[in-house]
């Protein structure tokens, strides 16, 4: 008996030590894999396994390996919250992700409780850094900020009866509220029609003929991209030649491959920079290797903006020499300055927000391409 | 009154569709009592195939729009009708004389396979038609914008629904589906046989949902692995809402749902669609338990 107990003690030594040897830095991804928004989370994942292989050729981090550990999140608030359970309890350093403000939503506080950063890169939702999370950060900008220049742009286009449209998300109906509040009392700017329809379904048409009737010149759609795609597919089968903008979550090539090229074109969104169309060496180097790796370059902002986050918590835990959830997050906050993203300069305020980012307005055009509009 | 108009063809469009879904899963518990979960899921699956067939086989490229939409349509309904009476053959026959709530499970069993199968196959994303097979436009009568592909479908639903309409009253056939439905057992000493109307009911019931879904893949363009879930829940709401069991009710039910979504949307609240075509099955079923043609009273599943 004390022979096999011998055997057991040696063994579970004997692996415990290798284990904590080979033991990498884990960073953990969490992204829609699967469900309506797969095609962001896919490409997350390819962004930081790029990121990560490219790190470990350098040496990786403190001498060890990094690794990146992906969980699905489905696009949804009851899986991510498994997902980040599953996540929380197997030894990350810090989490990324992830796209939809909703689904951030529903595991801050799980990250938050087990002392794990958490970057999220695509929810611009305010009211996520305004609860007062020690270890929460955004690579991406806020909604206020996105309300704002699409106030500008709807008042520059020189619209006089506007239409707003939500999904009811927490990101599409923050954002359209935001925007509202900012644009209403405007002179000369009234706000005929503001109403959520339900998202996945496939038929807008009656939310379509219902928002003819009250005669906007301009819709503001704030949803994202699956139903825009739609709602300007059926919009054109209409007969109805009203342009519309969208929101950042608009902003994906499968928007176009749904809507068809002819009804996609003259759509304005509002975006972060695109990746084709970032200014900076780092972005340049990035888009050259992902181009080379995948045989395209990302398709959208948001895997660029996850990388970001990969890289800025990769860089804190360089520069602190240590995992620890304490020092990363005052690193960030107080040391970290103008670090040169993929995206532009970053840092971070108090409430874990990037400061100074600034969107842009696209417009897709003939071809189905998004062009920076001046 | 133009935005009644409007809403009226956008309702009737989607209830048509609905109707089509409908008519599946009513044929198949008028026959054997048996509420077919799977038959949502044979809907997306003929949305699929169709899809795969469009693009392996050019055939609008080869025969033209009509004639080859109508030829994929003929296809769809093949294949999909072969795959429900393998579900039947596989799911429900061997458990004919269990217990009704085993075939229930069966049945949400072979849905999730169902799924699951089209989503290893096709991938998790969204599949995208390609453009221009119906045409985009809109034509104009008396003063109203009405889509071209609207019309389609409303036509395709209306032909179908006539089509089965007829199969079921003036058939041999459909006279048979019919004695079964009353009574399986007096049917049966009539020398009907009721194992060859149940594969009948299989057959049929599936072809209609196959076609419904390579329609909703037209019309709208997109498609997902999980598109039957919603679509099904309407459908199997219409089928309750018209009685189930009942083959008219069933297109009445459908139609109905169709345009009660679209009204309240246009009159009320958009973002309570749902919940008021629910409110409106709810008070339907407390002044007739049965459904609107409804006659013998549902049973517990």
């Amino acid at each position: 008996m004390k022979k096999v107990l011998f055997i057991l003690v040696a063994l579970f030594v004997a692996t415990a030590t290798a284990a904590f040897a080979a033991d990498p830095v884990k960073i953990g991804l969490m992204g829609p894999m699967t469900g309506s928004w797969a095609s962001e989370g896919q490409e997350m994942k390819q962004v930081l396994d790029l990121l990560c292989e490219e790190l470990n050729a350098k040496g990786g981090l403190m001498g060890q390996k990094v690794a990146v550990v992906s969980e699905d999140d489905g696009g949804d608030p009851r899986t991510a919250s498994l997902a980040a359970q599953r996540l929380a309890t197997q030894g990350i350093a810090a989490v990324i992700g992830t796209y939809g403000s909703a689904v951030t939503e529903a595991t801050q506080n799980i990250y938050n409780e087990a002392k794990i950063i958490q970057v999220a890169n695509g929810s611009t939702a305010i009211r996520l850094t305004e609860k007062g999370l020690k270890y929460f950060f955004r690579t991406c900008p806020r909604d206020d900020e996105q309300a704002k220049v699409a106030a500008a742009t709807i008042e520059k286009l020189g619209v006089k009866k506007l239409a707003i449209l939500h999904d009811n998300s927490t990101y599409a109906k923050g954002l359209a509220e935001e925007a509202k509040g900012l644009l209403a009392g405007k002179k000369g700017l009234e706000i005929v029609f503001f109403d959520a329809l339900t998202p996945k379904e496939q038929d807008y048409t009656a939310i379509l003929t219902k928002m003819k009737a009250a005669g906007p010149d301009f819709v503001f759609f704030t949803g994202y991209y699956g139903e825009g795609g739609l709602l300007l597919k059926q919009k054109r089968q209409m007969n109805w030649n009203v342009p519309f903008m969208g929101g950042d979550a608009t902003n994906n090539p499968d928007l176009v491959k749904i809507a068809g090229k002819e009804a996609a074109a003259g759509f304005y969104f509002l975006s972060p920079p695109l990746p084709k169309d970032l200014p900076t060496q780092e972005a340049k180097a990035f888009l050259a290797a992902f181009t080379k790796k995948y045989g395209n370059p990302p398709n959208s902002i948001y895997p660029v903006l996850a990388g970001d986050g990969f890289r800025v918590i990769t860089h804190a835990i360089a520069e602190t020499k240590s995992t620890d959830p304490e020092k990363l997050a005052k690193y960030l906050k107080t040391e970290l300055k103008e670090f040169p993203g993929l995206t532009g300069k970053i840092s971070f305020n108090d409430k874990g927000d990037r400061i100074g980012e600034v969107y842009k307005v696209y417009k897709v055009n003939a071809e189905g391409q998004f062009i920076l509009e001046p | 009154m133009e935005q009644f108009f409007l809403q009226l063809t956008n309702g009737l469009a989607v209830g048509g569709i609905y109707a089509l879904i409908a008519l599946g899963y009513t044929m198949v518990y008028g026959v054997l009592k048996l509420i077919n979960f799977a038959h949502s899921d044979l809907f997306t699956l003929g949305a699929y195939l169709g899809l795969t067939l469009l693009t392996s086989m050019a055939l609008t490229d080869r025969l033209g729009p009509f004639w080859g939409t109508v030829l994929l349509a003929f296809m769809v309904m093949l294949l999909i009708a072969i795959v429900g009476a393998l579900l039947d053959r596989v799911a429900y026959r061997p458990l004919r004389q269990s217990p009704r709530l085993s075939a229930v499970v069966s049945a949400l069993g072979a849905s999730i396979f169902l799924q699951n199968t089209v989503m290893l196959v096709y991938g998790a994303r969204f599949q995208v038609y390609p453009q221009g097979i119906l045409p985009s436009t809109a034509i104009r009568v008396m003063g109203l914008d009405i889509p071209m592909v609207r019309l389609i479908v409303l036509c395709t639903s209306t032909l179908m629904m006539l089509a089965l309409f007829f199969f079921i009253q003036k058939t041999k056939t459909g006279t048979a589906i019919r004695a079964a439905a009353i009574d399986q057992g007096a049917a049966r000493l009539m020398g009907i046989d009721v194992n060859r109307v149940i594969l009948m009911v299989f057959l049929v019931g599936p072809a209609l949902g196959g076609v419904a879904g390579l329609l909703v893949g037209l019309y709208y363009g997109q498609i997902n692995f999980t598109m039957g879930w919603g679509y099904g829940l309407k459908a199997f709401t219409a089928a309750i809402l018209g009685g189930i069991g009942n083959i008219p009710g069933a297109m009445v039910g459908g139609i109905l749902l169709g345009v009660i979504e679209a009204m309240g949307a246009a009159y009320l609240s958009i973002a309570w669609k749902d919940a008021i075509a629910f409110c409106v099955l709810i008070l339907i079923l407390i002044f007739r338990p049965t459904g609107l043609l409804g006659e013998r009273v549902a049973e517990k599943v």
